[in-house]
């Protein structure tokens, strides 16, 4: 017999019950996908053992398939010429961006100007690759390519001859520059307007210009997260497949120059799968350089969300969802 | 007692401060002025994108175009069109159910530090490459569990596309519920699935939708992961297990064919203006609607 005052019993242990499982198995599966991604290619592609090799041969197809060499050279440079200009123009961009939107214009104004940087996110890759293979590819082989040529031909890598067609690497890199700027755009902007609004209250007010509040202060003070948001960045323009593809030629030799024609990682994954159906060690060395890729965009991704970090539970997830 | 220091004005402002004065402040009006212009960058492509694909696309681009089947070098963009949605559909079937049951979890039902694990699976999927899910939706779909390139692979790929950004969306959503709410449900006597199910749910919901909107728009404009789940085809797919076309597949094949050749480069155009319209409409819908419901909210615990 318990008296009103006798201390209440302690809550019995949770028990167990069926209505819990569906939750808990749909709270598993992200870990679970994840992880069947990385055993399926691992299945696939290490059957014939390890088949690629860093040198600049790549050559699949011979007659008798016990020759072919998988290479993967050209493709690791045509990536990383790519995608780290790219991601040098993203970072200034975002950071005038963000400079832009913590400072310098009406909230109104950025708002709307803002809103034009998250719609570059939502136009699909393949549209970015035709416009990009019809229409910006002329202007670069007419004029920009030639002129850049012409005037800065001593620099090294910027002389020699020039493709006509404009399709090549300045032309991956402008794609890729404009379809890594949201993600980068907005995370930088985010850890911008994350610094508390007194210190930049206390810059103003000791006289600081509004530039040197964002040279001393936010800068110093967004520093790490900055430096997360152009790792996303760089992760994304290094897995960027299908527009890239359209725009830089596919050539499967190292670039002569900077206008040459060149080849990524993600683009032999997307361009050269139909002809690696009948042939199983191809398909297999495809296979292995997309757990090449996988490994590359985790080692990035994880790096970049720990120096993003998160503010409080939930956090930055979605790039447009801004 | 005077406020000029005694040694005069010119001490602590002296000519050459003066100087460094303006000049500082002519350095921050010039910044002002140019930073703004950044946003060219992302305004002048976005509308030449806009412009061009249009001015490729409209001339020849009627009812009949979305009606009828591609055919070998004319025709228009119905099965594909058909087969967007259909895709589209049976990819957010699994993926609506599955990623907000398991934002969910994460957000409420899970510890904090099992929760986080979740988090960043999430985030790593976001962040995948999507020829990636493409290879996996073959080697484990298509060719393990024997389905063959097929509406049924290609959409389940779909759905595992889509799927991390809906449960990142649906877990922020029932994480940025007050917490004031939880501690007065639980203190009221309710158990944790009553709160997630009758107060945590309904405020969410707003910001979910958003959520699986965004995650559509960015489903109908992949490429890469449907390729070789859903392959392609001209016609409108009549089973589960017939290889499927879609709008983004259409200007894969045919962007470059030459165009003495046939219809097929613009056809690809008009398949690219119909994905700008429609990711453009769905991005706007979401932000009206996310600035409405956030709007609402103020109002309810403003």
């Amino acid at each position: 017999m318990s008296s009103p005052l006798s201390p209440p019993e302690p809550p019995a242990r949770p028990r167990f019950r069926w209505a819990q499982v569906p939750p808990l198995l749909a709270a598993a599966f992200p870990v679970a996908l994840l992880i069947g991604i990385v055993v399926t290619l691992a299945v696939a592609g290490l059957g014939f053992g390890w088949l690629l090799n860093p040198s600049v041969n790549w050559n699949p197809s011979t007659g008798d398939p016990s020759q072919a060499s998988f290479g993967i050279l050209v493709f690791v440079v045509g990536s990383f010429v790519t995608a780290l200009p790219a991601l040098v123009l993203v970072l200034l961009l975002s950071l005038a961006i963000g400079a832009a939107t913590a400072l310098y214009l009406p909230r109104r104004v950025s708002l709307l100007l803002n809103g034009f940087v998250d719609l570059l996110a939502g136009i699909p890759s393949v549209v970015y690759g035709i416009w990009g293979f019809w229409i910006v590819a002329p202007v670069f082989g007419t004029t920009l390519n030639p002129w850049i040529n012409t005037h800065l031909g001593f620099v090294p890598g910027l002389g020699g001859p020039v493709p006509s067609t404009g399709i090549g690497i300045p032309l991956a890199i402008f794609v890729l520059t404009l379809m890594a700027l949201p993600l980068t755009a907005v995370l930088v902007r985010e850890s911008l307007l994350a610094v508390p609004v007194a210190y930049r209250e206390a810059g103003l007010a000791l006289g600081a210009t509004r530039y040197e509040v964002f040279r001393r202060i936010l800068l110093p003070f967004a520093r790490r997260r900055i430096g997360g948001a152009a790792l996303l960045g760089f992760g994304r323009a290094l897995g960027e497949t299908v527009a890239v593809f359209m725009v830089i030629g596919d050539a499967t030799k190292l670039p002569f120059n900077f206008f040459d024609l060149s080849f990524t990682v993600p683009g032999v994954l997307v361009g050269q799968f139909d002809s690696a159906f009948i042939q199983p060690n191809y398909l297999a060395a495809l296979a292995q350089l997309g757990l090449v890729l996988l490994a590359f965009s985790l080692v990035i991704n994880v790096g970049g969300r720990w120096l993003v970090g998160r503010v409080g539970r939930g956090g930055i997830a979605m790039p447009e969802a801004a | 007692m005077s406020a000029v220091p005694a040694s005069g004005w010119a001490d602590w402002f002296s000519p050459t401060e003066l100087v460094r004065f303006r000049r500082r402040h002519l350095v921050d009006r010039w910044i002002g002025r140019l930073v703004p212009i950044v946003f060219l960058v992302a305004i002048v492509p976005i509308l030449d994108l806009i412009f061009w694909i249009s001015q490729r696309a409209l001339p020849t681009l009627t009812w009949t175009t979305l009606t009828t089947n591609p055919t070998g070098n004319a025709g228009g963009l119905y099965g594909p069109i058909v087969g967007t949605v259909d895709l589209l559909l049976l990819g957010l079937a699994i993926a609506v159910p599955l990623g907000i049951v398991s934002g969910l979890s994460s957000a409420i039902f899970l510890p904090f530090r099992w929760g986080e694990v979740v988090r960043g699976a999430g985030d790593l999927l976001v962040g995948l490459p999507s020829v990636i899910l493409g290879y996996f939706g073959y080697f484990a779909l298509v060719i393990y569990f024997g389905w063959g390139a097929s509406l049924l692979a290609g959409g389940v790929t779909l759905g595992f596309f889509m799927f991390p950004y809906i449960a990142r969306a649906s877990d922020q959503a029932f994480s940025s519920v007050p917490p004031d709410l939880k501690d007065a449900a639980l203190g009221a006597g309710a158990r944790l699935r009553q709160y997630a199910r009758r107060v945590a749910f309904p405020i969410a919901l707003p910001q979910i939708l958003s959520g699986i909107f965004l995650a559509a728009a960015i489903g109908i404009g992949e490429t890469a992961p449907l390729l070789w789940t859903a392959l392609f085809s001209s016609y409108p797919p009549t089973t589960l297990s017939q290889p499927t076309g879609y709008l983004t597949g259409l200007i894969w094949n045919y962007y470059d064919e030459p165009l003495t050749f046939g219809t097929e480069v613009t056809l690809a155009f008009q398949a690219a203006f119909l994905l700008i319209v429609i990711v453009v409409v769905m991005n706007v819908i979401v932000r009206l609607y996310a600035e409405r419901s956030r709007k609402k909210l103020e109002g309810l615990y403003g």
